[in-house]
């Protein structure tokens, strides 16, 4: 039984590091409408920033600076804004689908980056993290291990209930309103190019804490975690979540995450031990036809966005 | 919401009744008790099939051998996907649900070291991986961080780095160009090289990373043979392996090649041509000279029909067999008594075992008599040092058309004695 809470707890903590980035994408697709196609590199920067920040010295390599573990973090969060403030300033003004292959072209840039730059980020071989927060006085890894959930779902609820007041805000009309008619916007003396790149920091910064906490719980970091199959895994769970509901987001990160690990297990359960070296292509499959299957059951997603109109008259 | 917690239930109610139905079979055709290992390796990646093949081979041999202690092995076969995240999990899931003792994998240092450092480890499993060979690992072990749970059959990049080194030096060229897979292994492999021969006054003229998947070489051909190198010295994997070097060749650079023992593979030749390969040279851990190398082969052979020339297809032979023999020699089946008996079996002073059906039998055998063994297997005779890594002899091979021949022997002392003689 310690066994099923131990593997619970980790699969928990896992969504839920998945689910915070899927949030943050969900403001800048769901709520502002723009396609950030390098999920990757946001989250990325925030894993590596906080490594190099916190971690412990290694010869020949940059950083271990051996800072405080919530400075570490803070870091990755101001890094992913920082980033997104560069890339914004170019690119926000591109329509839709330059702006997806422009976003694309930085993730895949970004992981290039990190594969040569040795001294930097450790290059292909990765970043060994630190020791992690408290975990010599904690001990049991169990323990340990739903210490670090409790953490992660509290900084989930924070993010939750911000994203859900910012939406509910004047802000969050105005993100809407220039998703859905940028001219209008204009028309009606709103500056879209500015409130789509507050949306954009703001939801990458998002991503950074999500790499903050995903290099924090697995202690390492190399080029192979942000592979653009990342940012397809975090998009992937807001459009079967429903695109423009937190909640759908929060739901849609922890269904798909269980579809992608549970078909794992299923197939290694139940294949047959010849068809067993042809499972990782059979799993491959499964989760295709899944979203494919979702996608035609419910294109809305698991929970559809539900506008509210506001009407100030409404008594209270 | 409703629709959703529907779908949910009906999900969980399949999985349970899939789950009762695989109790059954299981049961119905098990010996008396089953020990469950696990493997996670990336089946979903072309040359990662026969790797997982092999593995469930050698299981199948100790099986037939009559298992573990009476106990049928069975081992539980994950995919990684090549994506860490996914490689953690499934060996959480194994550690952790399954309950095993005894992890194999993974191939990739990306994926096995968040394993090691995040599952394994804290949760005293053993680990052991056929093919990760960034020195990373060995620092990891020197700070006692993997508490000797660790090892892997993959002689560590220094050694292969080496030989690579011995081959050019050998040959006597003067001015090589190296093309190097941008990873983890690459990027180490690359860099060592070129520091051996430039310790020993070689000109390395160029030094190319080369990307997976790219649509075209050409670039980074062009910049190498601008210095227009004597030889070029290839760590790449088949595929970009291949593209390379047609592309190399059809631009006129020179046929003369030392290879890595990546492109030790019937792609390769195949795509590139046998005709242009005949300066070429590799170099590789296993050692053919041995007869149990050849007795592998014997073996891989008869089973499958086919040289065993994919990567890394000895080094998981070893690597499930040494750990299933060390699982036998243990008081009681935890990661840290299979880890501590891991030099029981692989005592140069102990009998020597050749593990096909006969020779398990008689390893169980002098092990219940409480004899050391000395595994010698599909890479030779395997030992560890104290960090987990194989000091492995080394051979060089060339190609042909049945697939490949060895040209030369390098003993342990005389890779030893060369990385000793560079380091000064």
């Amino acid at each position: 039984m310690i066994g099923v809470a131990s593997y619970l707890v980790f699969f928990v903590t896992v969504a839920s590091i998945l689910a915070i980035a899927v949030m943050g994408l969900n403001l800048q697709w769901g709520n502002t409408g723009l396609f950030n196609g390098g999920v990757a590199a946001f989250v990325g920067i925030g894993g590596y920033t906080t490594i190099i920040l916190g971690g412990t010295p290694q010869v020949g390599q940059f950083g271990g600076f051996d800072l405080p573990f919530l400075i570490a973090v803070l870091g990755a969060v101001l890094a992913a804004g920082a980033l997104a403030w560069i890339v914004g300033i170019a690119t926000i003004r591109l329509r839709h689908d330059y702006f997806a292959i422009a976003t694309f072209g930085v993730a895949v840039a970004f992981e290039s980056f990190v594969r040569n730059t040795d001294r930097l980020t450790g290059g292909a071989k990765g970043l060994r993290g630190f020791e992690r927060p408290l975990e010599g006085i904690v001990g049991d890894p169990l323990l340990y291990n739903a210490g670090f959930l409790v953490v992660t779902l509290v900084l989930l609820t924070v993010i939750y209930f911000f994203l859900y007041r910012l939406v509910q805000s004047p802000f969050g009309r105005l993100l809407r309103a220039i998703r859905e008619d940028e001219v209008a916007a204009t028309a009606l003396g709103k500056n879209p190019a500015r409130i789509r790149l507050i949306a954009f920091i703001t939801g990458a910064m998002i991503m950074g804490l999500s790499g903050s906490l995903y290099a924090t719980f697995y202690a390492f970091i190399s080029p192979q975690d942000v592979l653009p199959i990342l940012t397809f895994q975090i998009w992937a769970m807001l459009i079967v979540g429903g695109a423009g509901n937190l909640r759908g987001g929060i739901l849609g990160a922890f269904f798909m995450w269980l579809i992608w690990t549970a078909s794992g297990w299923a197939l290694a359960k139940f294949a047959p031990v010849e068809a067993q070296s042809y499972a990782g292509t059979l799993q491959y499959i499964l989760i295709g036809g899944i979203i494919v299957a979702m996608l035609l059951w419910r294109p809305q997603g698991l929970l559809p966005e539900r506008l509210v109109v506001s009407q100030s008259n409404v008594e209270h | 919401m409703g629709l959703m917690k529907v779908s949910m239930i009906g999900m969980a109610a399949s999985v349970a009744a899939f789950a009762s139905l695989a109790g059954v079979s299981s049961t119905a055709s098990a010996q008396d008790c089953t020990t469950k290992i696990g493997a996670v390796l990336p089946t979903s990646v072309d040359w990662g099939k026969p790797i997982a093949a092999t593995a469930q081979f050698a299981v199948d041999l100790f099986n037939e051998a009559g298992g573990v202690k009476g106990c049928k092995i069975d081992m539980i076969l994950r995919d990684t996907q090549v994506d860490p995240k996914v490689g953690v999990d499934a060996a959480k899931a194994l550690v952790d649900l399954e309950r095993v003792p005894l992890l194999i994998g993974a191939v990739s240092s990306g994926v096995s070291m968040p394993i090691l450092t995040s599952v394994t480890a804290p949760a005293n499993v053993m680990q052991m991986s056929c093919c990760s060979s960034s020195t990373a690992f060995t620092g990891v072990a020197e700070s006692g961080k993997t508490k000797g749970l660790w090892f892997r059959t993959f002689a560590t990049t220094r050694n292969q780095a080496a030989v690579a080194a011995m081959l050019i030096r050998d040959r006597g060229y003067k001015k090589v160009g190296i093309f190097y897979k941008n990873d983890d292994w690459g990027q180490d492999i690359g860099k060592l090289v070129a520091a051996d021969l430039e310790a020993m006054g070689i000109e390395v003229s160029a030094n190319v990373a080369i990307n997976d998947g790219a649509p075209s070489y050409r670039a980074e051909v062009t910049e190498a043979l601008k210095s227009q190198p004597e030889v070029i010295y290839a760590a790449l994997y088949p595929t970009e392996g291949s593209a390379v070097l047609r592309e190399w060749i059809s631009l006129g650079g020179t046929q003369k090649m030392v290879l890595a023992n990546s492109l030790k593979s019937d792609e390769f030749r195949d795509n590139v041509g046998l005709q242009y390969l005949g300066d070429s040279i590799g170099h590789d851990s296993a050692a053919p000279r041995v007869a149990t190398a050849a007795s592998f082969v014997d073996l891989y052979k008869a089973k499958f029909d086919a040289e065993p020339n994919g990567p890394g297809l000895p080094n998981i032979f070893d690597a499930v067999m040494i750990s299933l023999l060390a699982m036998e020699a243990a008081d009681d089946k935890t990661g840290t008594a299979i880890a501590a008996e891991v030099a029981n079996v692989t005592d140069p002073s102990g009998m020597a075992v050749f593990p096909d059906v006969d020779g398990i039998k008689a390893a169980k055998a002098a092990l219940a008599e409480g004899k050391s063994l000395s595994y010698g297997g599909a890479t030779g005779s395997v030992s560890f040092d104290k960090n987990g890594d194989v000091s492995a002899p080394a051979v060089s091979w060339t190609f042909t058309d049945a697939g490949t021949a060895e040209a030369q022997y390098f003993t342990i002392a005389d890779v030893d004695g060369f990385i000793a003689s560079v380091a000064k």
